[in-house]
């Protein structure tokens, strides 16, 4: 009976330091953002605050900030959507061909697109810059879709495939027997039952859209299309530790709040516990 | 000569054959043309400017138009690996890269079984960890740096609060903390993926098999010895090879935390500043491919270990 008290608490306390492990670090930068500039330079730290400011929020997104955040996170969502709305267009169709083997060598294709993770990215960085410049392609927003695009699919293909592939065959000769022709089977057996896999599928791309930085540091130069992962490091905001946090704050809000609504649905399709 | 049954046969059969094969040239011609896109544009972003790279490690390259001045050889890689502090990164990548991956699945296990079993709150605790996952890696470098800053971080706080100092240590001005700082952020940030993994690999584990390990009166530590450990094993196995690509490819938090200061740049690092701030595109495109080829000696490392340890594990 001792013995099973001890377990439970053990069990408690490992849970709280969980929490802490990966919650405090979050809530220190969002209590920072939170405080007065002076209080934050101190050596006194509450952290249950006795105040609360959303000065700091209000100071960043002001039109004609250093670091136009407000503008940031507008082209944040354009890239994201559009990339997120691009990739699935590419890779549903391809997800498709590339499942049991429709495609002679269709294995082989999607590790070959998949190499891609493997590569430095500086590898293929150094000439894509400059045959972006040379089509007028770096600075602009739908530069930064096509790269994102590009580097999202044979992930997104990898997530799509499982749900052809968890369709028994059966319902495949099934609906071949009835006369379905392929271009039938893909859009009446198939697009149905990635469903859920495209919603998926579109929520990590746009999450993982929104939090590129490497590729706007390279490929834009411009305020105007800055993002807001790569606006936290344009300027010089990181002087102000207050707006930095507030701002750091409203980069992360929407990925943060998409991963909370559709957690479930993020482990299950991630662990393929969606397609068993 | 084949009879005439079986003439006949082929006969009828001929037809339906043709007929199987323009259906199936069909079906070929119509997943060729759903894969096309992605293969373009996976192809023409990235694997092909991959391979012109493999010119350039081997040439002087003029910036300006893209072309190659002159083919210079092994030049490039010859002068790269003579450096002593070329040298010193690759070192430091390879640290940096199996700290990350042995630590962060050693935390990710212990979050996994105590997330495997029944306590109050434990949804809430099990959508919480996804949280670093959802944190873009620039906010988590901006984030730790505020945690590690000289005058208003926290942590000198807590120091200076508790008696342990006076609390104005500058933990990011010594690059060996700092390479430290940067690694414990990656490891933060890779904890949601890989408990996730971890997680399902211990739950897909037949209850009977400890079921009979309590009968045989096996202990707890036992139990995760000899059933949990190796049977997660076919789980951890791709999931510490893509955290080994992650961890060489860290940038972000680099970037953020110490702007590449000397003794914490990684590879993947060093080849950025090669292109992006030196202009030495020969150099650059070299020092990546020695980059990939250590990486995929580390992923076949990785893979050959675990093989073992698979099968150490199923007949031990």
């Amino acid at each position: 009976m001792i013995g099973k008290i001890l377990g439970k608490i053990s069990i408690y306390l490992q849970a709280v330091l969980v929490f802490l492990i990966v919650a405090f670090p979050i809530y220190t930068l969002v209590l920072t953002s939170l405080q007065y500039e002076r209080d934050i330079r101190t050596r006194q730290i509450n952290f249950l605050p006795s105040y609360i400011t959303l000065e700091h929020y209000k100071t960043v997104l002001e039109p004609g900030h250093i670091v136009p955040v407000m503008e940031a996170i507008i082209n944040s969502f354009l890239v994201s959507i559009g990339a997120a709305a691009l990739v699935i267009c590419i890779a549903v169709p391809a997800a498709y061909g590339l499942s049991r083997n429709r495609l002679p060598g269709g294995k082989n294709i999607l590790y070959a697109l998949s190499s891609v993770y493997v590569i430095p990215v500086a590898l293929f960085m150094i000439p894509l810059f400059v045959m972006f410049v040379g089509a007028g392609l770096n600075d602009t927003r739908f530069g930064l879709i096509i790269l994102y695009t590009a580097f999202l699919t044979p992930f997104i293909i990898w997530v799509l495939k499982a749900f052809v592939e968890a369709t028994p065959e059966e319902v495949e000769q099934a609906a071949k027997l009835d006369g379905c022709n392929h271009v039938q089977l893909f859009t009446r057996i198939y697009l149905p039952v990635m469903r859920p896999g495209i919603s998926a599928a579109f929520l990590y791309a746009f999450v993982l859209s929104w939090v590129e930085f490497f590729t706007p540091l390279i490929f834009t130069a411009e305020v105007r299309i800055l993002t807001v992962a790569l606006g936290l490091y344009r300027g010089t905001i990181d002087i102000q530790i207050g707006q930095l946090a507030a701002a750091a704050v409203l980069a992360m809000l929407p990925v943060v709040l998409l991963t909370i609504l559709f957690s479930r649905r993020i482990t299950r399709v991630m662990t393929g516990a969606e397609t068993k | 000569m084949a009879s005439p049954r079986a003439r006949k046969s082929s006969q009828l059969r001929l037809p339906m054959i043709l007929m199987g094969r323009t259906l199936r040239a069909k079906e070929i011609r119509f997943a060729f043309c759903l894969v096309l896109p992605a293969l373009l544009i996976v192809g023409g972003m990235y694997l092909y400017p991959s391979i012109l790279t493999v010119l350039f490690s081997f040439s002087k390259v003029d910036l300006a138009t893209l072309s190659i001045k002159e083919l210079v050889g092994f030049d490039n890689y010859r002068r790269l690996l003579a450096d002593p502090m070329f040298r010193a990164t690759i070192w430091r990548s390879l640290y940096f890269a199996f700290v990350i991956v042995f630590a962060t699945i050693g935390l990710a296990f212990w979050i996994a079984l105590l997330l495997n079993q029944k306590f109050f709150g434990r949804d809430v605790l099990r959508t919480t960890i996804l949280l670093p996952w959802a944190i873009p890696p620039v906010v988590a470098g901006v984030l730790w740096g505020q945690i590690f800053h000289a005058e208003a971080g926290i942590l000198n706080a807590i120091i200076y609060q508790l008696g342990l100092g006076s609390g104005t240590f500058a933990w990011m001005a010594d690059a060996a903390i700092a390479l430290h700082v940067i690694i414990m952020a990656e490891i933060w940030r890779f904890l949601p993926f890989v408990t996730l993994f971890v997680l399902a690999g211990i739950q897909n584990i037949p209850a009977s098999l400890y079921d009979a390990a309590n009968m045989d009166g096996a202990s707890k530590w036992k139990q995760f010895w000899h059933i949990t450990l190796p049977l997660t094993m076919p789980v951890l196995l791709p999931v510490s090879i893509v955290q080994l690509t992650w961890a060489m490819k860290s940038f972000d938090t680099i970037f953020v935390l110490t702007g590449g200061m000397e003794g914490t740049r990684i590879l993947n690092y060093f080849v950025y500043m090669e292109a992006f701030r030196h202009f030495s595109l020969g150099s650059a495109s070299a020092a990546a491919y020695i980059l990939l080829v250590i990486k995929l000696a580390a992923i076949l490392a990785f893979t050959l270990l675990q093989r073992k340890f698979i099968k150490g594990g199923v007949s031990g």
